[in-house]
């Protein structure tokens, strides 16, 4: 057993020390000691109450006796339809706890024991499957992201270089130099693909631009939205895509150091991970000297503990930095003052795995991918009642529709489809009638009041009790906020409450007209994007589906 | 340090177009302009911490109203700040906020902000009963330290508290734990406040807006007759020289706030100023010159008392000598008192034997 000291002073004077510390006490002792607290408060000079606080913020780290290998079972959305609920039930008394959506509705049920991931089969409890690939593209079009994660070799620094890999790293460090990558990223028209859109370019351009020393790239791996399960699988397949895309962000940014931020729940990832870190450590592609270039950039791996809202990412630097991950104000943004207020570019996973193929092929062949006036592709994470599903990278502009019947296989038993999630639980719900009508591109899906996201959608057919699935999304965020604007802290709660028909007005008129101001308040005054997406789950039920609405308040007072 | 007189940009507010000068918030301009706009969490002492959104406001070309306490102003910006869909979403916000409390009354004699969340409510007449549901917070009654309420049946995790202990204290001593509508504000491990960091100056009692953190000292006096007198005046103990409000109800003392805008402490307070004025009225303390007689202390007039303690010094000198004699000023004594008794010791007696029990 490791002693104290020992954990204190291997993570002292790393970057970004305190959730590397928790985590190895959390695996040392099975929980969060108080003594583990008041180590690591006097080493890093937190205060005692701050550093509780944040202990106790986070959904993994426990205090309780037997935390870290309790059974966590998740609960999400798509898990919940496969039964979760129920099983989660009967194995309550044997300390099982549940987890949200968890990030593997490809491959249901999953639950976590200590370090590794697990699957609850009808009569067992195995490990899990690995990740399943995506499928030849169905359409047989060109690919970015997957161009090559479906060859099995791919996982290692050798099977990477043997199907073309770092070749773009040469290529931008040796040959073109900054500012033509930087020029051919901008003209490539890639955005934030974790959702906001973001003109990726831009923010690297902004970045260089930046006063201050060091700089900093931060990959946002935290995939905490529910039925979003496609960085695991880039991860899990091709992690020196993103390794290599993070070196590229590096050099346009004129980054030093970089993080990539992994949520807590894909511990097999984390190892993988590791691995291609030390790979491409040890072959002269991280360090000192990046293939002769002269250039340095180090990644340093961390591990999340169990908050969606550190994949917002001013809450996933406060988290990094070792602070109550509450999100912090903007302006000012992380391209000026991120990582210890420092300029700071965060990317997400999807983002930095599509800038290699950029550099390589040319940003006019990348915005080409796109459909009609739309630039480049989208990874989309299908999930429920869907025959085939999975991840599917999609140009910019594909209909829903072509999607779901064509390259998915449709709704299993014939059955008709009743809605959608879009943004993965964010963008609420869409009705058949407009699931079919939208092509897979923000103005396409904003004209319907919801948003693409970070491209996860969750497929219902028309036996779904859709009340009880927008009751579970609005428990999920509630359990989420995180407890500094009021409009969310008090609106996810209060909205949940009224979906369980468990307080409200008794009378569908007042109920609607509660649920609407607190909705309306919600998307206008929350501090982040939590709290102005959670009511969109309401918003499209009330349009959607007003009678079975009107019979769950009508049941519930009865 | 920003020079608020020099004004070198401008803006327009609510039709008006005023002069700003960098680095001000929405929120400052808006209060400099009398606006009132409404606050929970904001305390000009603190930094600006976007909780609340009470303060949002509408600028044109945004998206969404925006939080003035955190917005910076730049030049040209169009600002609103009581627009008919504001003033709808912030009672509907309030609506939110009283529903999670199981009260919204709180005695005056909780705390200097105690008041603000019923005066807000009442000004957007937003103690409707909508949105009923679970209420939020623990009530740490058990907690029997002899100063500060810990009543979070009221609180409504605004973060004052824990942000005055950290910003202006140096203690932190409190924080939050969990999260969303499990928020509560705790200490380290959920302690009791005796067994952390805390020193008790009452600094989160004073600036909590509901009365969640009282002092319990004043409330003693809650239901004692008479309406509450507050008179400025200076703490009596240490050389800073604080301003502190004594409150009293008719003759009595009931309890002691830190005036906010004492230029030595701008509120700040110790907890000897906020909690420790129990002397001045307490049956045990001296009103008359005491000398001992056959091991009995009795009554006596100033002049025999004076008497008595002049043959005391004598006495020493005489058998001793003038360095056998110590003097110990009170750091309660005003500074004539203190300036005579250093005369007494310097050219009185000769000697340098003087010191502070500050010190001592």
């Amino acid at each position: 057993m490791e002693s104290t000291e020992k954990i204190i002073e291997e993570w002292r004077t790393q970057p970004a020390p305190l959730l590397g510390m928790l985590h190895a006490f959390h695996e040392r002792d099975l929980k969060i000691t108080e003594e583990a607290i008041l180590a690591i408060a006097k080493a890093l000079r937190i205060p005692k109450a701050e550093l509780f606080g944040t202990v106790t913020f986070y959904d993994h780290l426990s205090m309780e006796s037997g935390s870290h290998d309790d059974l966590r079972i998740c609960t999400g959305p798509i898990c919940s339809l496969k039964g979760s609920q129920e099983i989660l039930k009967a194995m309550q008394g044997d300390g099982a706890r549940s987890m949200p959506c968890s990030g593997r509705c490809d491959v249901p049920i999953p639950a976590l024991r200590g370090n590794r991931t697990y699957q609850i089969a009808p009569d067992a409890i195995v490990p899990t499957p690995e990740t399943p690939r995506p499928i030849p593209n169905p359409g047989g079009l060109e690919e970015c992201v997957f161009a090559e994660i479906r060859d099995p070799d791919r996982k290692s620094l050798a099977g990477y270089q043997a199907s073309g890999g770092y070749l773009a790293a040469e290529k931008a460090l040796n040959d073109l130099g900054r500012e033509r990558t930087l020029a051919e990223v901008k003209a490539s028209g890639l955005a934030g693909r974790g959702g906001a859109g973001f003109p990726t370019g831009e923010k690297w351009q902004a970045v260089a631009d930046a006063q201050g020393s060091p700089k900093y790239v931060v990959c946002n791996a935290d995939e905490g939205e529910p039925g979003c399960f496609k960085d695991r699988t880039l991860l899990d397949h091709d992690p020196h895509l993103v390794i290599e895309g993070m070196i590229l962000a590096a050099f346009c940014c004129g980054a030093s150091e970089g993080f990539i931020y992994l949520r807590y729940e894909y511990p097999e990832t984390l190892k993988t991970l590791g691995q291609a870190l030390q790979e491409a450590r040890d072959a002269g592609l991280l360090g000192k000297d990046i293939l002769g270039s002269g250039y340095e950039f180090q990644i340093h791996l961390r591990r999340g503990a169990g908050a969606y809202i550190c994949g917002e990412e001013t809450s996933l630097l406060n988290s990094l930095e070792g602070k109550h991950p509450f999100p912090r104000n903007r302006p000012p943004y992380p391209v000026t003052h991120g990582f210890n207020d420092l300029p700071t570019a965060v990317n997400n996973v999807e983002t930095l795995a599509s800038v290699p193929w950029i550099v390589m092929n040319g940003a006019a062949r990348y915005a080409a991918l796109g459909l009609g006036d739309h630039k480049g592709t989208k990874l989309i994470s299908l999930s429920g009642d869907i025959e085939k599903p999975g991840n599917y990278e999609v140009p910019l502009g594909l209909p829903l529709k072509t999607l779901i019947e064509e390259w998915a296989g449709g709704i299993p038993g014939g059955k008709k489809l009743q809605a959608v999630t879009m943004a993965g639980l964010s963008g609420g719900f869409l009705g058949a009638e407009d699931a079919y009508a939208v092509t897979l591109d923000e103005p396409s899906v904003r004209a319907k009041g919801s948003f693409l996201g970070a491209g996860g959608i969750m497929i219902f057919d028309e036996t779904r009790d859709m009340v009880d699935l927008g009751r579970q999304a609005m428990a999920f965020f509630a359990h989420e906020s995180c407890g500094k604007c009021f409009p969310c802290r008090i609106g996810t709660q209060r909205l949940t409450e009224r979906l369980a028909g468990s307080a409200g007005p008794d009378t569908f008129a007042a109920w609607r007209e509660e649920v609407e101001d607190m909705g309306q308040v919600m998307k206008s005054s929350s501090a982040c994007g939590l709290g102005m997406a959670a009511p969109l789950i309401t918003e499209s039920l009330l349009r959607l589906f007003p009678d079975d609405l009107a019979s769950t308040i009508k049941k519930a007072n009865s | 340090m920003i020079d608020k007189t020099k004004n070198t940009y401008e803006l327009t507010l609510d039709g008006e177009v005023v002069a700003f000068s960098h680095g001000e918030s929405l929120f400052e301009i808006s209060e400099r302009h009398k606006k009132e706009v409404p606050t929970l969490c904001y305390d000009k002492r603190l930094d600006a911490f976007g909780g609340c959104r009470m303060c949002m406001v509408e600028v044109e070309g945004f998206r969404n109203p925006v939080a003035s306490c955190t917005t910076k102003a730049s030049p040209g910006m169009v600002v609103h700040t009581h627009t008919a869909k504001l003033e709808k979403d912030r009672k509907t916000l309030l609506e939110l906020v009283v529903s999670e409390n199981r009260q919204v009354e709180t005695p005056e004699l909780s705390g200097f902000a105690s008041q603000e969340l019923t005066q807000l409510a009442n000004r957007y007449d937003a103690i409707t009963g909508r949105f009923a549901g679970a209420k939020s917070g623990t009530s740490r009654t058990e907690d029997l330290n002899p100063f500060i309420l810990r009543d979070y049946d009221q609180c409504i995790s605004c973060y004052r508290c824990v942000r005055v202990c950290a910003e202006r204290e140096g203690d932190y001593a409190i924080n939050v734990m969990n999260r969303g509508f499990a928020t509560q504000i705790t200490t380290e491990f959920n302690s009791d406040l005796r067994e952390s960091e805390c020193t008790f100056c009452g600094q989160c009692v004073q600036t909590c807006p509901t009365g969640a953190l009282a002092d319990k000292k004043a409330l003693r006096d809650r239901k004692t007759v008479g309406d509450i007198k507050k008179t400025r005046t200076i703490c009596t103990y240490c050389g800073v020289g604080c301003s502190v409000d004594i409150m009293s109800k008719e003759d009595k003392i009931v309890g002691i706030q830190p005036a906010m805008d004492g230029p030595a402490n701008l509120g700040a307070l110790c907890v000897k100023g906020q909690f420790a004025y129990d002397f001045v009225q307490h049956d045990d303390r001296l009103t008359t010159p005491l000398v001992r007689k056959n091991g009995k202390l009795e009554p006596v007039s100033w002049t025999e008392a004076i008497d008595v303690a002049a043959k005391g010094f004598e006495k020493v000198s005489r058998d001793h000598g003038n360095e056998a004699i110590y003097a110990i000023a009170s750091g309660r004594a005003p500074h004539e008192a203190s300036y005579a008794l250093q005369k007494l010791m310097r050219a009185g007696w000769g000697l340098n034997q003087i010191d502070n029990c500050s010190r001592a």
